[in-house]
């Protein structure tokens, strides 16, 4: 049985625009022989019931992500296929601290510079995603990867990478000066900031902060690499490893238009980069990963790769309607928080892990539970607006054989309400 | 308000093409009319509340917390709460608990801290800061720079267990009517819709929290994470009193603790308490959090 490992597609000269997907083929390319599975690119999240890339296939069993990967392999081979194998207690330890270190601080650092900073975002990765996806998802996905990058980042408070925010900071600010009736609208200048001006200030104001994030980051991984060949251990790769080359290499090889986190690297780890260059070489081959290569049937002389890639299947009509449908969904405010709820549901009535009987039936119960609070919800709003309805019918604001006059009131006195009468009133009470 | 406009000489009548065009983006009349009464009444701002806690001269931290507990200074019931009140006993900083909530916070966010002697303005010291004040208060060191290993294993309490934490207090259904509800909830109102609606509220900050690393929420996956750290941390432990062989607790005890001791205390009242399981494999952190529990 070859196994069928699925990723987000080659970007950047490197076999993965995804982190993790990044460190798993990685895990693959050192721990499992070249001829026990294939990489596909399939770039769809909806082809694991997880809908999450990485995924494995084996049969008829998926896992998604990395960890989950990794401890399957290691059930599947008998730990043979396992490369933590040889690790004492402390390493193991450390093992497990430093993946948590690496997934929780370079995620957010690759987001902002990937997604965040609007130009290497509308310059780089966008055009990337363009190269790799397939109609409709190269329309549906990227907007989508795009918000949830910045909403994983917005406790950052950098926004300033960020050129949409800015502009909605500075409409804001500029709707509010004239709301607030300081300057009478058509005298307020409309400032022309142009890009290259943007990022002069954005550069400089964001500098400190990008600067304490890197350190963060680089320095214990520097420190743990000392002059060793690999972080843990000095012969033998780990799966840390493994996921640190996943993370480095995104933040090292991209060619972006703002390279600040590529700079921040080369200037504070230097070990690090060579240590990060050394293990693409090593998983990912010495040559650039090109998005043709993932589809060798497809191009007519398929040059020789280092990963035994297999061409996706090309999405069917089916695929596409279910694609546009759920994304539809997604947009549609009620249905969209019903469809969260099922993401719990489902995730607990498909696990097979060391779930008492007892416990997964309490908690299908308990989404079910929240799915009917949905509902609740839906009731009380339309509630609410009939019961407004109600209470104006009652104090007399709809009387039917009013109506007819209150129009013809209108007509007479607006402008006197809205020229003369309520704006000097509005300035009174904010004493202006 | 609007009385004495309908008098005003000296405003031209509009000219008929305006109006008419004006006509058709104009609010209808009833609902003009409901707005027109807006606002009814201003009131004058409200008098600072003048609690029991106002009289007290020493520093006061304010927190999540039973005003009874808070009086005889048991720990919180929040662990980011717990976690500095912890630290500042540990080093040796006098303070008074003040049982507070969100709304309270300048940031936001409890805990924060009012200092009995502040430097500069009468400012509050959110919890980001605190540890910088307690360090000039009384020149304790500061951990981070001792250790190089110190951010990185933090990084397994701020992610990995507290998304096991999240979950198992506001997403497991048993566990949120037992503990959640009662101590988060039913103390702020006596109001049964007002309840639902912050229950509502917390289950759903908790679940975006959660997803936002992740596309599903995969109970397993949490607890195998959340055992992996418990695992790595007491190796990290080993067989020391306290964590990287100090003498005294510091901030990566607290830290610890703060998790360590609500997921094993039996005031809380789980339901399903499988990270208590997990963490009862680890004999040196119980005892660990058995020793700190002595501070209070």
């Amino acid at each position: 049985m070859v196994l069928e490992l699925h990723v987000w597609g080659p970007a950047f000269s490197l076999p993965s625009i995804d982190p993790q997907c990044l460190a798993t083929i990685a895990y693959f390319s050192l721990a499992v022989p070249k001829d026990a599975w294939v990489l596909v690119a399939s770039s769809d999240p909806s082809v694991s019931p997880t809908n999450e890339l990485p995924a494995l296939k084996n049969g008829p069993t998926w896992v998604s992500q990395f960890r989950n990967i990794v401890d399957y392999l290691r059930q599947y081979s008998d730990g043979a296929w396992d490369l933590d194998s040889n690790l004492n207690a402390l390493e193991t330890a450390d093992n497990t601290a430093f993946s948590s270190f690496l997934e929780s601080r370079a995620q957010p650092l690759i987001d902002l510079s990937l997604y965040v900073s609007s130009q290497n975002y509308w310059q780089c990765t966008s055009p990337a995603y363009g190269d790799l996806l397939q109609w409709p998802n190269q329309w549906l996905l990227p907007p989508r990867i795009h918000s949830a990058a910045k909403a994983r980042t917005a406790h950052l408070g950098l926004s300033a990478l960020d050129l949409d925010a800015m502009e909605d900071q500075r409409k804001r600010d500029h709707s509010a000066a004239v709301a607030a009736g300081k300057i009478p609208a058509n005298f307020i200048q409309r400032p022309r900031d142009t890009v290259s001006k943007l990022l002069g200030r954005t550069s400089h104001q964001s500098q400190f902060r990008l600067e304490a994030l890197t350190g963060e980051l680089f320095e214990p991984l520097e420190a743990m690499l000392g002059e060793k060949d690999h972080l843990l251990t000095a012969d033998r790769p780990t799966s840390l490893d493994c996921l640190a080359t996943g993370y480095l290499a995104l933040a090292l090889v991209p060619e972006l238009t703002f390279p600040w986190l590529r700079d921040a690297m080369q200037s504070k780890a230097h070990g690090l980069t060579t240590y990060t260059q050394r293990m693409c070489h090593k998983c990912y081959g010495t040559a650039a990963v090109k998005v043709a290569d993932a589809y060798p049937s497809l191009s007519p002389s398929p040059s020789p790769s280092h990963l035994p890639w297999q061409t996706p299947e090309r999405a069917r009509l089916a695929t596409v309607g279910y694609t546009l449908l759920n994304s539809l969904a997604d947009n549609t405010p009620i249905l969209s928080s019903i469809r969260a709820q099922n993401r719990l549901r489902q995730a607990v009535e498909s696990s097979k892990a060391d779930l008492s009987d007892v416990e997964r039936e309490a908690l299908a119960k308990h989404a079910t539970g929240m799915k009917k609070d949905v509902l609740v919800s839906v009731a009380a709003a339309v509630g609410g607006v009939v019961a407004l309805l109600g209470y104006m019918v009652q104090t007399g604001f709809f009387s039917p054989e009013d109506e007819e006059e209150y129009v013809e009131e209108e007509y007479e006195e607006e402008p006197f309400v809205i020229d003369a009468g309520e704006a000097p009133d509005a300035f009174g009470v904010m004493g202006l | 308000m609007t009385s004495d406009n309908h008098d005003t000489p000296g405003q031209a009548p509009p000219t008929a093409p305006v109006t008419r065009a004006r006509d058709y983006f104009r609010v209808p009349a009833p609902i003009k009319r409901v707005f027109d009464q807006f606002p009814l009444v201003t009131y004058s701002p409200n008098e600072l509340p003048q609690s029991a806690w106002a009289s007290q001269h020493g520093n006061r931290l304010f927190v999540f917390a039973d005003p009874g507990s808070a009086r005889r200074g048991r720990p919180s019931f929040n662990p980011q709460c717990l976690k500095w009140q912890a630290y500042l006993k540990f080093v040796g900083i006098d303070f008074d608990l003040v049982p507070s909530t969100n709304h309270a916070s300048p940031t936001g966010a409890l805990p924060f801290l009012l200092p009995a002697h502040p430097v500069g303005g009468n400012t509050p010291i959110p919890s980001g800061k605190l540890q910088k004040w307690a360090i000039e208060q009384v020149h304790c060191e500061e951990e981070q720079q001792l250790n190089l290993r110190f951010e990185v294993y933090a990084s397994l309490l701020d992610n990995r267990l507290r998304n096991a934490w999240l979950y198992t207090l506001y997403l497991d259904a048993a566990n949120f009517n037992a503990v959640a509800r009662r101590i988060y909830v039913e103390p702020s109102t006596t109001n049964g819709l007002v309840r639902a609606a912050l229950s509502a509220q917390l289950q759903q900050a908790a679940r975006d929290e959660l997803l936002k690393t992740a596309e599903y929420i995969d109970a397993s996956a949490l607890e195998a994470g959340a055992g992996e750290a418990l695992e790595a941390l007491a190796t990290l432990l080993g067989d020391d009193q306290h964590f990287f062989g100090r003498p005294h607790p510091g901030l990566f005890d607290a830290s610890v603790f703060a998790y360590t001791h609500l997921i094993l205390d039996e005031r809380m009242g789980w339901k399903h308490n499988r990270l208590g399981q997990l963490l009862q494999q680890h004999e040196n952190l119980v005892q660990h959090r058995e020793r700190l529990l002595k501070f209070f």
